[in-house]
């Protein structure tokens, strides 16, 4: 409770000094809360399928979801992995955040450990807790990306699982084809020593990607992977909460597996993902907000953070950046920033002290504005 | 290690619990309507209503997406938007007389997401919660979800509560008592009498230092067939929270759209708000689904039409009757749980099943043996062609 209220206190400070400032002259980072509409053709389909009121499309359906949507699902995952995923492969679930919790309960038991790599979404610590596990941390390199030597040694007898999460939140890293396969192999040799790690993928931005090669797709690097999706981002539904999971055909006994997930989806009160968004989203797996509006605001955060001297990395994906604090107590440094109208989160807020968090899911003009800002900033600490 | 199964030993046995009879059940379900075709099995297992929501629902519905308003679909704070809270807010104060205010409304998904967040939120390891039995066996998951403990306590003959059974089953680790009227499975709606002596129980239990809350699951409040409405917890006991869905009354089941309403009468209300504003981002649900938040606030007072659930219920009373069941008359819902002629009603369960062709659920699947549930919110054609086969069962098994 006391790292994740970090950014519930950034936002309420925030509101605080909008009422004191005016919304205008406030440069608010804080919030994950995308900007960007769903695309106008998803807008449109979703007015048609309201207008053609099909009798019972607000019923309930089975717990894992509609299957002419997870087989439509299903065959975005077989065209992109070339493995034999059928809709029995994907449950449907209430965004991502719904997606691990109902992944953690049908695989942890009390004390299980579920590897975290760090600096990292606060809310995996709540949702690996949630079911009696314990999350375990493992530092990232300097640049944000796998440190295979901190994980090999961070694995016990009561490892479970491995929980990743790229494109990141909060750095924006994308983890490369070569640091995954290199975890996978460890994975496999570990499983070939007779212990079972599960690699569980968290992929909420998997379309946020700004490199032109593709993202590396877990389940063709590793058997037993869970990957969990939601489509907040990519389409704009953060607030219709609609995801799914999709379990690795490779799993060798993925059936028990598959129907526990179920089940816990049921007990743990989701019952089954929103119906008409279920309809909506299998219709448009391909498609995607635009990514080239959060590739401009990337540019324009990057430099304007550049320029003012701040030590960061341009993010490969994501609306995040995580820039280094100029100074090593980084919830000072949010003061700081606030006196100058600017509100972030600090990194200790993510497991990481000595930084801070950029959401630049805004519009372009706050990044715009609050470039005199930050540049004021920049020069207290030259 | 290479033993170690796949799932968690904990939702291991959780699943097998539930495999046995419900799996073949299901299965042999699936059977029959491929066999003999959907229409010639008589399906009252499920509570999946088929009914559609009230046409100027889907009218709101169309007007909402005709003329989207930019950010519909965005994050809103995690309880809900504030302009759908206060309208659910005057809706209870019109109701109870009460001065409800948005803060004590907190959107959900659905009631099982409503239940599960405030239990995350109420319930330390341990904790116990009286349960009226019988009762919504998920009720059982919710409560061990967080590792507390339901005391399972059993309702009178006529499936009202036993005040003094459950005055016996609190102790120092009691926390609440979750009811469900109208109740799923026997369609009793609790007495104002017996909510009364139950809410003087807790009274005095809480002037001796004990403060137990009344949890209400009300999914089912606007389904009830009496003259009298439903009495109101809010004006009887200060401890109430109760948790209700529009699966039922609007008929949007699949949509997951309920909310937690907290007593204006509970002291401590912005804490709890806060503790549930955590339960239900660490539970994963984040918040309610937003276009449906939008769509209920102003239905507040609708329901479907009751009428059509009366004439099912009274036909079907009607030749239970006549086939000489013996069965308390539901006053809400639509469910009703007569006393099966067989002492195993999974054997009798079976028999309706391969003899008439009528799919029900066994008592104990709602912690009551000996007992069945008819699930009545299926076409009225249904419950017509289910007739002889429910008088001829009387013929063989009661002895008419």
């Amino acid at each position: 409770m006391e790292n994740a209220s970090w950014i519930r206190a950034m936002f309420e400070e925030g509101e605080r000094l909008k009422d004191l400032y005016g919304p205008e002259s406030l440069f608010d980072f804080t919030l994950g809360n995308p900007i960007e509409e769903p695309p106008q053709e998803l807008k449109k389909e979703l007015h048609d399928m309201v207008a053609r009121q099909t009798p019972g499309m607000h019923r309930y359906m089975s717990n894992s979801g509609y299957g002419d949507v997870r087989e439509q699902i299903a065959g975005f995952h077989r065209e992109n992995s070339l493995l034999p995923f059928t809709g029995d492969h994907i449950i449907m679930t209430v965004g991502s955040a719904g997606g691990i919790n109902v992944v953690m309960k049908a695989l942890l038991d009390p004390g299980d450990e579920v590897l975290v790599m760090s600096p990292f979404f606060v809310e995996f610590m709540f949702y690996i807790g949630n079911h009696g596990g314990v999350m375990k941390l493992v530092e990232t390199k300097e640049d944000f990306h796998l440190d295979m030597k901190a994980i090999e040694e961070a694995i016990t007898e009561k490892t479970r699982a491995i929980l990743i999460n790229s494109p990141n939140n909060p750095t924006g890293a994308v983890y490369h084809e070569d640091e995954l396969k290199e975890l996978a192999s460890l994975l496999a040799r570990k499983k070939q020593e007779g212990h079972r790690i599960f690699l569980i993928s968290d992929e909420a931005y998997r379309k946020l990607t700004y490199a032109d090669t593709p993202l590396p797709d877990v389940f063709n690097l590793y058997d037993d992977a869970v990957a969990v999706y939601s489509h907040s981002k990519d389409l704009g539904l953060a607030g219709e909460r609609i995801g799914y999971i999709a379990v690795s055909p490779c799993i060798a006994d993925e059936r028990p597996l598959i129907d526990a997930m179920i089940f816990a989806n049921r007990i743990l009160g989701f019952i089954n993902a929103p119906a008409l968004m279920q309809r909506l989203v299998g219709k448009f797996q391909k498609n995607s907000v635009d990514v080239s509006g959060y590739r401009r605001k990337r540019d324009a955060i990057y430099n304007i953070l550049i320029e003012s001297g701040f030590d960061v990395r341009p993010p490969a994906g994501t609306f995040y950046i995580f820039p280094k604090s100029p100074i090593e107590d980084d919830i000072e440094f949010i003061r700081v920033l606030q006196q100058h109208h600017i509100l972030a989160v600090p990194g200790v807020g993510f497991g990481r002290r000595g930084y801070f968090r950029l959401a630049y899911c805004t519009e372009m003009g706050v990044i715009e504005r609050s470039r005199s800002a930050f540049m004021e900033v920049g020069k207290l600490y030259r | 290690m290479e033993d170690r199964v796949i799932l968690s030993n904990k939702i291991k046995k959780l699943v097998m619990d539930q495999e046995g009879w419900t799996r073949k059940m299901f299965e042999a379900g699936i059977r029959m309507k491929k066999d003999y075709g959907a229409e010639n099995v008589y399906d009252f297992s499920l509570g999946n209503p088929e009914i559609e929501p009230p046409l100027s629902l889907k009218a709101r519905l169309i007007e909402l997406l005709e003329d989207p308003a930019p950010g519909m679909h965005r994050y809103m704070p995690n309880n809900g938007y504030e302009q759908v809270r206060e309208e659910v807010a005057a809706y209870l104060s019109g109701r109870c007389g009460l001065p409800f205010t948005a803060l004590h409304v907190f959107m959900t998904v659905g009631c099982a997401g409503g239940l599960n967040i405030l239990f995350k939120a109420m319930l330390n390891r341990g904790d116990e919660v009286v349960l009226p039995s019988p009762f919504f066996w998920e009720f059982k998951n919710y409560i061990e979800n967080f590792g507390a403990i339901p005391k399972i306590v059993d309702t009178k003959e006529d499936f009202q509560l036993d005040v003094g059974r459950i005055e016996a089953a609190i102790t120092a680790k009691t926390r609440a008592i979750l009811i469900n009227s109208p109740n799923n499975p026997t369609g009793v709606v609790y007495s104002e009498e017996s909510l009364k002596e139950l809410a003087d129980l807790l009274s005095r239990e809480r002037r001796k230092g004990r403060e137990i809350y009344i949890v209400a699951d009300e999914a089912y409040r606007k389904l009830v067939y009496s003259e009298a409405p439903l009495p109101d917890l809010f004006g009887l006991y200060d401890l109430v929270i109760t948790v209700t869905s529009h699966s039922k009354d609007l008929a949007l089941a699949g949509e997951r759209i309920g909310y937690v309403a907290i007593s204006p009468h509970i002291a401590d209300t912005p804490l709890l708000v806060s503790g549930l504003m955590i339960a239900i981002r660490a539970l994963g649900f984040v918040n309610a689904p937003a276009l449906f938040q939008r769509a209920v606030g102003s239905f507040q007072g609708s329901s479907v039409s009751i009428d059509d659930y009366r004439q099912k219920r009274d036909f079907l009373y009607d030749t239970l009757m006549e086939a000489g069941f013996e069965c308390v008359k539901p006053t809400g819902a639509f469910y009703m749980f007569p006393r099966s002629p067989l002492p195993d009603e999974i054997e009798f369960v079976f028999k309706m099943q391969e003899e008439e062709r009528i799919l029900v659920v066994p008592g104990r699947g709602f912690g009551r043996k000996g007992y069945f549930r008819i699930a009545y919110c299926v076409p009225m054609e249904t419950i017509v062609k289910a007739r002889a086969g429910f008088l001829r069962a009387g013929k063989r098994y009661i002895g008419r």
